[in-house]
């Protein structure tokens, strides 16, 4: 009896799956066989000649300063997720209040996630232009006698770039929690409320643990998504100056589609995705500690 | 709060002012958020001529609702058998899903695009509609959704002798409401401005959708901002509409969640 | 139990499969109708890309072409001429069946498309005689001693001046200047804030490429050249511009604020201007760029003393070529020689003039200033158009190696690093660059 339920079990996990399951192989695992096979050949796009090399493009990749720097720059642009992560999360408990203009407010926040994102560049661009822009402006009004470069010095572009990110992925980490509060019950927290409890300890001890497997997500995926993306950079500093805002996916994609070398690129693509693999990892098994289900 | 969600819609304003500046008022210091005269012309531009954006934004409707309608009931499908069902494999199956969404989406474009030459369906919708239809995302997102539902609801449920199919539509998508809803809004958003999928997969003009549309303003050195303005701006009401009828949702939920309870 | 879970997945299979077949089938009728109304009259259906709007001329050359040749119709296709631009092409080339002709903009995207097999080998064709036709300037477009495309345009760089600040100041326009000239010029002619001299960063670095174009990017031993004292000279002269004379743009600022230097200069902001013949277009669009001094012209100035063996960025320009995997070469090849030897007059109007010497110059440079002729200085344009017989060289530079030189001067100009380690880094990662592809 348990046996064949167990079996039921099993056939009807699949089906709901198997559709999913289909996409998956087809669009992302054949395709991601075929870049694996790449990393052991000099394939340049368009190219008909292909050889292989062996681990030459491993090796080239070891050796590679601007594969370091870019790593480097990968782990600075990743400091926007967590502080994204916190400013979502407190916007959302805000904007699930009786407020205000909930609604509005609720659509400004999200307006980043749908602006064009030539205009989102721009307009930081101009917000950070060292010389004539309103933040340095502002700063040197309140008495800031050298305020930072932003995106036009080599040491202050990449946090400037953090900045931006932190903007977008902000309103999309609040649409997200704002759907997650939604299973908080309102009794528990009157409950808590008539218990005595105070507004931050609500916060920390009953909203924070009921929406921590949203937490998980918004930050396993805000950290692949932040590993993954370039378009912001590429739309305001195409890694510059110098190189000092080269991430790795950057990096991956000046390779596959500036100089076309897929083999080179498909090996720092998978070394990325080691690096990703790692994190999450780390993530999953951490998440014990907090994530409650 | 209010000054705050300012800063949010920075972007957004600029984009509406510079859609109605003329090209030497673009870059000026300090920036004119307000132009002094307003003129409609770059928009009168955008929908009439012989590169009108009627065609791009009809593609672009039909991609992304397809695509979003198709990747939200996939996703909770396969959200409920990983989350819902004991089987076996089922934690090794969901990492192997994880990782194939760490792929850096660039490495992927030469196979597929071989794939779909083969499939036969390079240069049609299908080659932005059908893996739209797949996302890793949507999956976690609703995993992690689903199980935060109490299980006492299902099992009382089996007792009363309804299957995993009963439970999925009568009982957890009802209750999922609001994570739908919001799922469906992101997607809509990633599909509605995909520009590299659409740039690689598609030729003819006449598929075309609103971000491949927006390079139209690309000039041979220069950039027509208020024509792009103009065409961005108008490109975003689906995006506000859809954003209104899920906000609908997610707020629902206020009252299930009171039920379930 | 097992051949139900088999068959779940069989039928799965079965409904993706022919949710796929429908619309590959959906896509096939679409092309079907299109073969249908080309059998109507055998008409022969040809689709040429290029990077050029199509309201900036190529329309018009297609209308005229279609017009005169019912039997062969061509279309235009526009890609935007950036990384993303030129990957849509390649890859819609690979395909081999929606591009009969194509415009390369770069002398190292040509290498790239011939290396890979996919542009026609246009030296069997005998009835054309492209070294005759170009001059002698076409032979930097030979790829391994041979034609792969037709180069179809004059493509001339400048500095454009405004006349009216020149003569206010009392400074003649210079037919043959060096980089110290120039900078005394920026000094006077600046005035208050503002700038004497602003440039986009296409052209930002060819100084240095007029150098090495002559010199040779490597040395005698194969190692990289990127040392030549003048690439030293070239930094510090630009460094001091910036910094010292405050006569142009620091770079951390042009490049956060993505300059407008054509509207900078015709507004009348900024005297000097280093660009090519593009900016014919804007400075003829007197509704958005309203101007109101005369233009006038000079070469790119030199940084060797030395006016004898200088070398300048020009020569011939838009090399086009026919796609290897064409059906109709024959009919591409007929419009390709029509389209050099004036068919692609209309182009003018935008800055390209035609190359060939068949085609109606004169008609050519009244179609490129329009109405507009009297607000430019023509003696000096003739002069950098046509008359100025300094050698020309087409940038034959790599991307990486753009790239790479770019990024360490980027770092020099925004004074995170030294000359001297700039020099190094320079040299260091070009030499790493020649290692591995050994072929240059």
């Amino acid at each position: 009896m348990t046996n064949n339920w167990m079996r039921r079990q099993q056939r009807l996990g699949y089906i709901f799956i198997g559709p999913s399951m289909i996409g998956v192989l087809l669009f992302f695992l054949i395709p991601a066989a075929y870049s694996l096979g790449l990393v052991f050949t000099d394939y340049k796009f368009m190219n008909p000649n292909v050889g292989f090399v062996g681990f030459d493009n491993i090796n080239r990749m070891l050796h590679d300063k601007l594969f370091y720097l870019s790593l480097k720059n990968t782990v600075i642009f990743l400091l926007a997720v967590p502080v994204s992560l916190a400013l979502g999360f407190v916007v959302a408990v805000i904007l699930n209040q009786r407020i205000y203009l909930k609604k509005v407010l609720r659509a400004l926040y999200f307006m980043p996630y749908i602006t064009s994102g030539v205009a989102v560049s721009f307009v930081w661009m101009l917000l950070f232009q060292p010389k004539q822009g309103p933040i340095n402006g502002f700063l040197r009004a309140i008495g800031i006698d050298h305020p930072p470069g932003w995106l036009s010095t080599t040491t202050s572009s990449m946090f400037a770039i953090d900045i931006i990110w932190i903007w977008f992925l902000m309103g999309y980490n609040m649409i997200i929690y704002l759907a997650a509060l939604q299973e908080v019950s309102p009794e528990l927290l009157e409950a808590a409320k008539i218990d005595g409890a105070r507004p931050g300890q609500m916060l920390r001890k009953i909203i924070w643990p009921l929406v921590s497997p949203t937490s998980f997500l918004l930050l396993v995926t805000g950290m692949i998504m932040t590993i993954k993306t370039f378009g912001i950079i590429q739309a305001t500093t195409q890694g510059g100056p110098g190189n000092s805002t080269t991430i790795l996916s950057l990096y991956v994609y000046q390779n596959a589609f500036r100089y076309y070398e897929m083999g080179y690129a498909s090996t720092i693509s998978w070394a990325l995705f080691i690096i990703i693999l790692i994190i999450t990892a780390i993530q999953w098994i951490g998440q014990k500690r907090w994530v409650h289900y | 709060m209010l000054v705050l969600a300012i800063v949010m819609v920075m972007p957004f304003l600029w984009m509406i002012s510079t859609s109605l500046k003329t090209p030497a008022e673009v870059f000026k210091y300090p920036i004119e958020w307000i132009p002094s005269n307003p003129t409609w012309e770059h928009h009168v531009k955008v929908w009439s001529g012989t590169k009108s954006f009627g065609t791009y934004y009809l593609n672009s409707l039909k991609i992304s609702l397809i695509g979003t309608i198709g990747a939200t009931f996939l996703s909770a499908f396969a959200a409920y058998g990983f989350s819902r069902i004991e089987f076996k494999g089922r934690n090794g199956l969901f990492m192997l899903y994880l990782s194939m969404m760490m792929i850096p989406p660039q490495v992927l474009f030469v196979p597929k695009f071989i794939m779909f030459e083969w499939a036969g369906i390079y240069n049609t919708h299908w080659a932005l509609i059908l893996p739209a239809m797949f996302t890793i995302f949507g999956v976690f997102m609703l995993r992690q959704f689903f199980l935060s539902i109490p299980h006492e609801i299902s099992e009382s449920a089996f007792i009363d002798g309804a299957g995993h199919f009963r439970i999925f539509f009568r009982l957890v998508l009802p209750l999922a409401k609001p994570a739908l809803a919001t799922l469906a809004i992101i997607d809509f958003s990633w599909h509605w401005n995909d520009y590299e999928n659409a740039l690689v997969f598609l030729i003819d003009e006449n598929l075309y959708t609103i971000p491949l549309g927006l390079q139209n303003f690309i000039l041979e050195n220069m950039v027509d901002y208020n024509g792009m303005m103009a065409a961005a701006s108008a490109a975003i009401i689906p995006m506000i509409v859809v954003f209104a009828i899920g906000q609908r949702y997610i707020i629902q939920g206020l009252t299930n969640s009171a039920v379930k309870g | 139990m097992r051949k139900k879970g088999w068959l779940a997945g069989f039928v799965s299979l079965v409904l993706i499969a022919s949710v796929m077949s429908g619309c590959s089938g959906g896509g096939s009728n679409g092309k079907a109708e299109l073969s249908d109304a080309k059998a109507a009259g055998a008409v022969v259906k040809l689709k040429m890309w290029g990077g050029v709007p199509p309201e900036a001329g190529p329309q018009e050359v297609l209308d005229d072409w279609n017009k005169d040749h019912p039997e062969i119709q061509v279309e235009y296709v526009r890609y935007v001429n950036d990384d993303e631009g030129n990957l849509k092409l390649d890859t819609a080339i690979m395909t081999g069946q929606d591009v009969d002709l194509f415009v390369n903009y770069s002398a190292s995207q040509a290498t790239k498309r011939v290396t890979s097999g996919v542009a026609a080998d246009l030296s069997t064709l005998t009835d054309y005689n492209i070294d005759e036709k170009m001059g002698p300037e076409a032979e930097n477009w030979k790829i391994d001693g041979k034609f792969y495309g037709v180069p179809t345009t004059k493509s001339s760089y400048f500095v454009a001046l405004n006349k009216d600040a020149l003569d206010a100041a009392n400074l003649p326009v210079p037919k043959d200047w060096t980089w110290e000239e120039m900078m005394e010029y920026a000094k006077k002619l600046k005035q208050g804030d503002g700038y004497g001299f602003i440039q986009n960063t296409e052209p930002f670095v060819d100084p240095i490429d007029s150098v090495l174009a002559k010199e040779g990017y490597t040395k005698a031993d194969g190692t990289s050249n990127l040392d030549h004292p003048l690439v030293r000279k070239w930094l510090e002269s630009l460094n001091v511009m910036m910094k010292n004379d405050a006569t142009t743009a620091p770079l951390g600022e042009q490049l956060t604020s993505k300059m407008p230097v054509e509207q900078m200069f015709l507004s009348g902001e900024v005297p000097m201007l280093n660009i090519g013949a593009w900016l014919l277009r804007s400075s003829n669009n007197f509704t958005d760029y309203p101007r109101d001094f005369k233009i006038a012209f000079a070469p790119v100035p030199r940084l060797a003393e030395d006016a004898a063996n200088h070398m300048t960025r020009g020569g011939l320009g838009d090399y086009i070529s026919i796609n290897a995997k064409s059906k109709h070469q024959q009919e591409a090849w007929e419009f390709l020689k029509w389209y050099a030897d004036g068919g692609m007059s209309p182009m003018a109007a935008g800055g390209r003039l035609p190359a060939s010497k068949d085609a109606d110059q004169e008609a050519a440079l009244k179609s490129m200033l329009g109405d507009k002729g009297d607000t430019y200085d023509q003696e000096s344009l003739m002069y950098v158009m046509f008359d100025n017989k300094t050698p020309t060289y087409v940038r034959t530079v790599p991307q990486e190696v753009m790239d790479l030189r770019s990024q360490e001067y980027e770092k020099y100009f925004l004074d995170s690093q030294d000359i001297d380690t700039t020099m190094a880094e320079m040299v260091k990662r070009h030499n790493e660059y020649l290692k591995s592809n050994p072929q240059k």
